[in-house]
């Protein structure tokens, strides 16, 4: 008799394409055969995490149709199924996935781009709450101590840098803008994002160069004062639009832990 | 409006109740429908953002069940302690009057699928969902139910019949029984057995509650034909039947109607709680009269 291990571990080879042998002779077979009863489960698991990536790629999905999506998007569940229960999760991958499928590499070199962007996205709407922090919470703080401030970002802040305009694509495709996606320049150069949920949604917003390198020290827990003389004229600027979009979820003052820092 | 059947967040009633879905968020704030309780799938309500903050506003005025999909209770590996310690986040946050999850297995060598796994009904297999059971409900601080799953296969080498296999849960960790009764009409369909044997065979002081979903009868050229439990139709007459002897045997638990693919308005889920309410009530009635 096999062990409980041994069957789930057949079991799994056989929802993920690795042959069917070991568990076949494990199941009751009667008026359907082992395969055909695999099958079923075989193709719910598929069809669940397919429309999971759908979900979290529309875009993607938009610019090489659902034919080429689904069959995209089954290989990449074959070959990088999820580890939890937790699906929101999943799919993180993807765009590297899409990278390396040659087919869409020469057609739509910016589908990987897209796919990060829309990944970030993702991460932004499910990141675990937290405080957004308040300008009026540094108000105890003694402004000589405001060079050592150090924040801590709100958990769904991501920064991206691209390749391509992917936020202008997705936008323009979703929309189904033609206009818009003809008026999108292929070589503008990278695009700096920083992607996050704010009070009022998910929000994803360009920066300069200087406003992610900003960002960048920023999110990292730098000491204000030292981000704040490396920025010049447009630091102050900078940092209040973090606060603006609720960027930023805490701070803290040396060792000391102020506000509501949630990492 | 109609004011709501019952209040926040608490004790599930021995009452119908709907599933909720992501669809029907704005729909329940906006018309507060007349329905007992809501019960929700977990793992959609895991991350922070709007899921979450829909589900705290539904709760200050309904009852909320979790009843998860992702736990994997039948995995010989055991549980995953991050996400069993996220739905105790959950549960610390909602306050749900039940939680439940299934006889079943999704992980394996940390891969997840999502499907409720058929496990081979042995000594070991039990074991091994009591164990998982058993931390899931320390860690959660709570009683769980465990529901049985429908299933399209089954193994030569179980040994216990599924119904005794889920009394036997029941009696060895305490938990309760999540009958779904669509569940044992397919598996009974798909695997040749009588589903009011399986009714008799469970124990009557362990079912907390029922549950209730369409299926579809998947019919092959060659005139073979597979119950598929697809959660995507209303309840058929055979069920429905099937609920009022549960009803009668069992007495007046709290009822789920269930809808996961091609989800239909609301106004649909409430024409269903409203039928199964009834059966409640006249079952219920002859069971006091007698």
């Amino acid at each position: 008799m096999p062990t409980l291990h041994e069957v789930q571990s057949a079991f799994a080879a056989a929802l993920r394409g690795g042959g069917e042998s070991g568990l076949a002779g494990w199941v009751v077979a009667e008026d359907f055969s082992a395969p055909e009863r695999l099958r079923i489960y075989r193709n719910s698991c598929r069809s669940v995490l397919v429309e999971v990536l759908r979900m979290t790629y529309p875009a993607v999905d938009r610019l090489v149709g659902p034919d080429f999506f689904e069959i995209a998007a089954e290989r990449f569940c074959a070959g990088q199924p999820p580890g939890s229960g937790y699906l929101n999760d999943y799919g993180g991958a993807f765009a590297d996935f899409l990278a390396g499928l040659p087919e869409a590499a020469a057609a739509l070199r910016y589908l990987p781009d897209v796919a990060r962007f829309e990944w970030a996205l993702n991460c932004a709407a499910n990141a675990d709450d937290a405080p957004f922090l308040d300008v009026a919470d540094l108000a105890g703080v003694d402004p000589g101590q405001h060079d050592r401030l150090r924040f801590a970002p709100h958990p769904s802040v991501r920064l991206l840098e691209l390749h391509h305009a992917a936020d202008a694509i997705a936008d323009a495709v979703l929309a189904r803008d033609d206009d818009a996606i003809a008026a999108i320049d292929l070589a503008s150069g990278p695009v700096r994002l920083v992607v996050n949920r704010g009070p009022q949604g998910v929000d994803a917003r360009r920066l300069t160069q200087a406003g992610q390198e900003f960002a960048r020290r920023l999110f990292a827990g730098e000491r204000l004062g030292e981000i704040l003389d490396g920025a010049g004229p447009d630091g102050a600027a900078l940092l209040a639009d973090h606060f603006v979009h609720g960027r930023l979820s805490g701070f803290r003052i040396a060792a000391e832990v102020c506000g509501a820092i949630q990492q | 409006m109609t004011a709501p059947l019952h209040g926040p967040a608490g004790p599930i009633p021995a009452a119908a109740g709907i599933g909720l879905r992501f669809r029907h968020h704005d729909a329940v704030l906006r018309e507060r429908p007349r329905i007992a309780w809501f019960e929700v799938h977990p793992e959609n309500y895991l991350g922070g953002g709007k899921p979450i903050a829909y589900l705290e506003r539904i709760r200050r005025d309904y009852p909320i069940s979790l009843h998860g999909v992702g736990l994997s209770l039948g995995s010989a590996d055991g549980l995953d302690g991050a996400h069993l310690a996220r739905l105790r986040l959950l549960c610390e946050r909602v306050a749900p009057g039940l939680v439940s999850e299934h006889l079943s297995w999704s992980a394996v060598e940390g891969v997840h699928f999502p499907e409720l796994l058929p496990l081979p009904l042995t000594e070991e297999a039990l074991a091994v969902v009591c164990r998982n059971l058993e931390t899931a409900q320390e860690c959660l601080g709570r009683r769980m139910l465990i529901e049985n799953p429908s299933s399209y296969l089954r193994f030569r080498h179980s040994t216990i019949p599924e119904w005794e296999f889920i009394a036997a849960v029941a009696g060895r960790t305490g938990c309760g029984i999540l009958c779904d009764v669509n569940n044992i009409y397919v598996s009974a369909g798909n695997h040749g057995f009588d589903p009011r044997h399986y009714l008799e065979a469970l124990p009557p002081d362990r079912i907390e509650e029922f549950h209730l979903a369409g299926h579809t009868l998947r019919r092959f050229d060659d005139g073979r034909s597979m119950r598929i439990d697809d959660h995507g139709s209303r309840v058929c007459a055979e069920v429905w039947a099937l609920y009022r002897e549960a009803v009668a045997r069992f007495g007046r638990v709290p009822t789920l109607i269930e809808w996961d693919t091609a989800v239909p308005p609301l106004s649909v889920l409430l024409d269903e709680a409203a039928k199964a309410e009834r059966i409640l009530a006249v079952e219920t009635m002859h069971a006091d009269a007698a």
